[in-house]
């Protein structure tokens, strides 16, 4: 198990350089750079300055060493956009997110197993309701769904409407869990929605496996059986995609951030791919592929410990 | 279920393909004085006239988006004239109304579908199809093919789309026709999709393997490509099934977020992913909710998948009672 | 397993309290309303405005983004301001000034007893300092060349603590209106800065907000990134109301950081916010006057927008060279068919929602003091339209219901665009089907913002639909545009010599305009420039936009302006009624 997660961890540093280095290319390469800000008819003067102070003008290939050394330092450049350095913005934005994908991760998995259970093992007007109401999650754009409890949010005032705090908030942690409901349940819609259908479809197929119809035959009750003995089997269909999930929420969702105004990495990524800002874009994707990638290693993990068949050093 | 299921697809795919004939007006026909108009009421009798009819519809105020019915000139609906199975004939006919450039919001719909429908499925099925199988070869074969197949998802994951995306917009030429975006749409919408299949099959498929019957049938000498795709892929097939119905909707809307860093269809192309973005805005949309038939159309549309593919949650008869 | 009746019905019942719950929701409104306001503002209470994105620097002398701007016009003072509703020069920090009559020397006066935010005096110095600030190289100002005429910086002396004498290279047609845009910033706290070359950076969004000194109404008081930057009064503020209270009014301003506009109409219908950066979308005027009505908002007219949506080919010769539809299309009469094409108050109707008024140049009538109706109008007419391509060679030979020309080149272009602003995609799907009736087809392509403007700096497209904006309501402020050498001379950028006669003209008499210091005479010559501008017609201009503004009934003092920010630019007389309503 060491010697499996030591490689995998590895794999995971490399991927994460790769990506980093492959947006630090394509944000150089792609059409426009960050003197986009500056307007269409900014001074050839003002453009070349700006592209100095970003190295722009200098080869690709110098500058990426450059970025990759001073990387090594833990000096991630100056984002064009905000003025700062790269660090400590992306790591303030990946808390943010942070909060907000466990709180999204927790109730999408509650609910979206939860009600998997439901409808996996039964018949009738609700189980039919909450598979309705899952597709209904999945055929909407999340800015939509978004904007929709943004609207219920203002139009019935039991939350804020936005933003990761209140101006003069007496608490600061009550103040915080005021504002969490909007984008967690913005957050968590989609998500929920797909691990019930997930959920729904494993259970309902194990149901039907010879072993389960053994232990009814023994008698075993049906809420045993559902619980006990088919869904431990179902979850695995879960957590093949729950580490990706998990991955995916912590990179941030950019439509939930800009519609509740929360100050994210999804938001942050958006931002910096619109502006080309250079060395904020190589921060936000090497932050977004450790996670995404800790994600997928962490639910192979789960799924090498969940499942005693599966031999788990690779 | 599931003929519920397939009766609804079929439904969808016949009235998609079958728009011209459907829609009452040209999805790109401009109606200048009916900028969000509400769906037209269709009247069955008044006096004297015994056939349905519409009255045509004025607008009253154009900033306040108010209409109403003009009683003084009944029309009466035209059957099977110009290719169209029912149209208004003098007065528009907008059976869901009318968007913000005065368009009919059905035939956008009907015409929409084409596209996007298509899209989704063909790229959906791509995606599960190429993602079934070489997750299936990596969760079967192990060893290095299996490292190479599983790195590889990874890395496709991991990778930024859209940076990827827009730089390929790029590179491309500035007007591109429309079977080229297809063309391209699909083989991107396929390549990101197969990550997330192969990783869930190979799951399952590692799973399967370990079981007695597959030792079996090793011992046999049964090839392993039979193996794969006679016994360990169709145990997978619930989870591919799902993955099918999450793929659909996701293509659908992936097509306008696409579109929107300029890599979609023509802007007068009605596509149901395109149609929703222009909804986007909720204050709008109380007021016109008509501009949210491509959301249903898109739910009915994974709705048929789902119900079709998919086993329902009816337990086997011996656990019932 | 079947499920018991009792569970059966309890989902029925489940499913039919959600459904209620969001018919209910769906169809109420926004809570309560504030009282109406009174017509005198009175001191205290706290408004917030939201704005869509953090600025990049307390220091407007390098940052140029709209949120810097906006808060540095709240925590820094200039010299003299322009009325942003009347276009007037105003007495600022300059109380009085005389000029010289050949309009070369303005010798103004400071108010006296003005201080820092911090207590120190602002004096003459402080003026110098400024401008010495801009003319640094090493500081890179955007604004250097807004204070430069006829190539030479503008130069200030003080004879005294109080005076500052300000020397223009040439005369100026705009004047003493140059320096509206220059915040004086204190010499005591950034001339170290200034001296070892780190004034770029010495008021970055980092900065401690005690170190953000000003003479301007509010002072700095938190910043959190992609959140809010907080404003409270500054004690020390020199102005005061008529009445002789001290302004500014409210006791706090919070700059909201809201980036999407439907979110932030959201939040301002519910009264978490007061007020929004910009004007409104047309899309959004119907529910803001629905708002207006059930008493939560305030909605006014600006009146009509001084920037408008243009259209027009890439006619660099350089970059279409090999391009055979140049020959005609460089033709001023193609262009002109085009204009006849356009019915402009269809145009109006659709792009608009009627809430615009059709125009034949750039200059709308939202400009007061620039405008003239007296340009060239053309059309509608289609067969006019038709018969001067005729006359230029262009017919549909072929019958496929595009013209060409003799040799057979189609009259078929790329017109690129912005994706995702809707006005331009109503205006270039009009311009399409008119275009389409005189038989020039126009396929347009909505990319990126990033990838268009790439594209229109490299003069790599064939025509291109968009809003350019003015940098200034007067027009020597526009010389980069109106001019043939100017970096935004958009449809031939940065050209060595005028590539055309008509543009030699122009470009002399915006020489001449510049110069003239006579209003009246400046008028005359400009109003000439935008003739020869609409008869040749290199961009096409078809309807500027009236522009409607929303803010909550708690707000009172508002002085609305065309010009961003609408109601912030008159900060220090803004005053609130009552307590912020919801969360």
């Amino acid at each position: 198990m060491v010697r499996f997660l030591a490689r995998r961890l590895f794999f995971c540093a490399v991927l994460v350089v790769m990506t980093a280095s492959s947006a630090l290319l394509l944000t150089r390469v792609a059409p426009g750079d960050l003197t986009l800000s500056l307007g269409p008819f900014a001074t050839a003067r003002e453009i070349a300055a700006e592209r100095s102070r970003f190295a722009l003008d200098r080869p690709i290939a110098v500058q990426w060493g450059e970025w990759a050394g001073s990387a090594m330092r833990f000096d991630f450049g100056e984002s064009s956009l905000y003025r700062v350095p790269v660090g400590p913005l992306v790591f303030q934005a990946a808390a943010h997110t942070a909060v907000l994908a466990i709180g999204a991760l927790l109730v999408a998995t509650v609910a979206g197993v939860g009600l998997g259970i439901v409808t996996g093992s039964q018949r009738g007007a609700l189980p039919g309701l909450i598979r309705m109401a899952s597709i209904g999650a999945i055929s909407l754009p999340s800015l939509l769904t978004s904007l929709v409890l943004l609207f219920i949010a203002a139009r019935t005032g039991w939350f804020p409407t936005g933003g990761i705090s209140s101006v003069d908030a007496s608490n600061h942690w009550t103040d915080l869990a005021g504002h969490l409901p909007l984008p967690i349940l913005a957050l968590a819609l989609p998500v929920a929605a797909t691990f019930e259908r997930l959920q729904s479809a494993a259970l309902a197929e194990q149901l039907h496996q010879p072993f389960v119809m053994a232990a009814a035959a023994r008698g075993v009750s049906k809420r045993r059986l559902v619980l006990r003995h088919a869904w431990p089997v179902s979850v695995k269909a879960i957590t093949a995609v729950y580490g990706l999930a998990a991955g995916s929420l912590l990179s941030g969702s950019f439509a939930v951030e800009i519609v509740t105004a929360w100050p994210g990495l999804g938001r942050l990524t958006y931002d910096a791919l619109y502006a080309r800002d250079i060395y904020l874009v190589a921060g936000c994707v090497a932050v977004g592929a450790a996670v995404l990638s800790a994600g997928m290693l962490l639910g192979d993990v789960l799924l090498a410990l969940s499942d005693p068949r599966v031999p788990d050093v690779r | 279920m599931r003929w519920g299921g397939l009766t609804l697809l079929v439904l969808l795919a016949v009235s998609v393909m079958a728009a011209p004939l459907l829609a009452p007006n040209a999805p790109e026909q401009r109606f200048g004085d009916l900028l969000y108009a509400p769906p037209t009421p269709v009247h069955l009798w008044n006096d004297g006239i015994t056939a349905p009819f519409i009255y045509p519809l004025r607008l009253v105020s154009r900033i306040e988006r108010r209409f109403e019915e003009d009683r003084q000139h009944p029309a009466p609906l035209v059957w099977f004239s110009n290719g169209r199975l029912v149209s208004g004939g003098e007065a528009p006919l907008l059976l869901l109304g009318a968007d913000s450039y005065g368009r009919d919001m059905l035939a956008r719909v009907l015409y929409g579908g084409r596209i996007s429908l298509t899209l989704a499925l063909v790229s959906a099925g791509c995606a599960v199809l190429a993602g079934a199988l070489l997750g299936g070869i990596a969760g079967y074969a192990g060893g290095w093919l299996d490292g190479v197949i599983s790195r590889s998802t990874e890395f496709l994951l991991v990778l930024p789309a859209m940076y990827v995306v827009l730089m390929l917009r790029a590179v491309l030429p500035l007007a591109l026709s429309g079977g080229t975006v297809f063309a391209l749409l699909t083989a991107i919408f396929a390549t990101l999709g197969w990550p997330i299949v192969a990783r869930g099959t190979r799951a399952i498929v590692i799973g399967e393997r370990q079981r007695e019957y597959v030792e079996a049938a090793r011992a046999v000498g049964v090839s392993p490509a039979r193996l794969l795709l006679r016994h360990l892929l169709p145990a997978a097939s619930g989870y591919l099934a799902t993955q099918l119905t999450l793929l659909l909707p996701a293509f659908i809307l992936a097509e306008a977020t696409l579109s929107y860093i300029g890599f979609g269809f023509p802007p007068e192309t009605a596509t149901w992913g395109t149609m929703l973005k222009d909804a986007a805005n909720v204050l709008l949309v109380a007021d016109v909710p008509w501009l949210l038939a491509p959301a249903v159309a898109i739910f009915l549309s994974v709705l048929a998948v789902n119900l079709l593919v998919q086993a329902t949650g009816r337990p086997p008869v011996q656990l019932e009672g | 397993m079947s499920i018991r009746p009792s569970f059966r019905f309890a989902g029925v019942i489940v499913s039919l309290v959600v459904v209620a719950a969001f018919w209910l929701i769906w169809r109420s409104t926004a809570p309560p309303a504030n009282p109406t306001a009174r017509a005198t503002p009175v001191r205290g209470g706290q408004l917030t405005a939201g704005i869509r994105s953090d600025p990049k620097s307390f220091n407007s002398l390098v940052a140029a983004d709209e949120p810097s701007v906006i808060v540095s016009s709240l925590l820094q003072a200039r010299l003299v301001r322009i009325n942003r509703a009347t276009f007037e020069l105003e007495p600022w920090l300059a109380d009085t000034w005389e000029m010289t009559p050949d309009g070369r020397k303005y010798t103004l006066h400071l108010r006296p007893n003005v201080t820092w935010s911090d207590g120190a005096p602002l004096t003459s110095a402080d003026v110098l300092f400024t401008f010495r600030a801009v003319r640094d190289k090493r500081v890179e100002s955007a604004l250097a060349d807004s204070l430069v005429v006829a190539g030479q910086p503008i130069e200030a002396t003080a004879p005294d603590d109080h005076t500052v004498v300000v020397t223009f290279p040439a005369a100026s047609g705009p004047g003493l209106r140059l320096l509206d845009t220059l915040p004086i910033l204190p010499k005591h706290k950034l001339e170290g800065a200034l001296s070892n070359g780190t004034f770029r950076t010495a008021w970055q969004t980092t900065t401690a907000p005690a170190d953000v000194v000003g003479a301007g109404p509010f002072v700095l008081k938190s910043y959190e990134t992609g959140q809010r930057v907080v404003l409270s009064r500054n004690e020390r503020y020199w102005r005061k109301a008529a009445d002789g209270t001290k302004l500014p009014f409210i006791d706090q301003l919070i700059l909201e950081i809201v980036p999407e506009q439907t979110a932030g109409m959201l939040r301002l219908e519910s009264g978490n916010l007061d007020m929004l950066q910009s004007e409104l979308r047309p899309d959004d005027v119907p529910s803001a006057l629905n708002a207006e009505k059930k008493g939560h908002l305030k909605v006014i007219e600006l009146g009509v927008g001084t920037d408008a949506d243009a259209f027009w080919f890439c006619l660099k010769p350089e970059a279409r060279k090999n391009d055979r539809r140049f020959a005609f299309v460089q033709r001023r009469e193609f262009r002109q068919a085009l204009s006849y094409a356009v019915d402009r108050e269809e145009f109006a109707r659709v792009v608009f929602f009627d809430a615009a008024v059709p125009i034949w140049g750039p200059v709308t009538p939202g400009n007061k003091t620039w405008f003239t109706p007296n340009l060239k109008r053309y059309g509608p007419d289609l067969d006019k339209a038709r018969a001067v391509l005729r006359d230029i060679g262009l017919e549909d030979r072929n019958g496929n219901g595009v013209v060409e020309a003799a040799d057979g080149t189609e009259a078929r272009f790329t017109v690129m665009t912005q994706k995702g602003i809707a006005a331009y995609e109503r205006g270039t799907t009009l311009l399409k089907e008119r275009a389409a009736m005189i038989g020039v087809a126009l396929n347009i392509a909505p990319l990126e913002a990033g990838a268009m403007i790439e594209r229109l700096k490299t003069s790599d497209y064939e025509a291109i639909y968009m809003r350019p904006l003015m940098t200034d309501l007067d027009p020597a402020g526009n010389m980069d545009m109106w001019l043939s050498s100017g970096g935004a001379h958009f449809w031939n950028l940065e050209q060595t010599t005028p590539a055309t006669d008509w543009e030699k003209r122009i470009d002399d008499i915006m020489m001449r305009q510049a110069a003239t210091v006579d209003l009246a005479r400046r008028r005359e010559l400009f109003n000439e420039a935008q003739e020869i501008l609409a008869e040749n017609l290199p961009v096409l201009y078809f309807a500027a936009p009236r522009l409607y503004y929303a803010h909550s009934t708690r707000v009172t003092g508002v002085v609305p302006s065309v010009l961003r920010p609408p109601v912030l630019w008159n900060a220090d007389s803004l005053g609130v009624t009552a307590p912020p309503r919801a969360n």
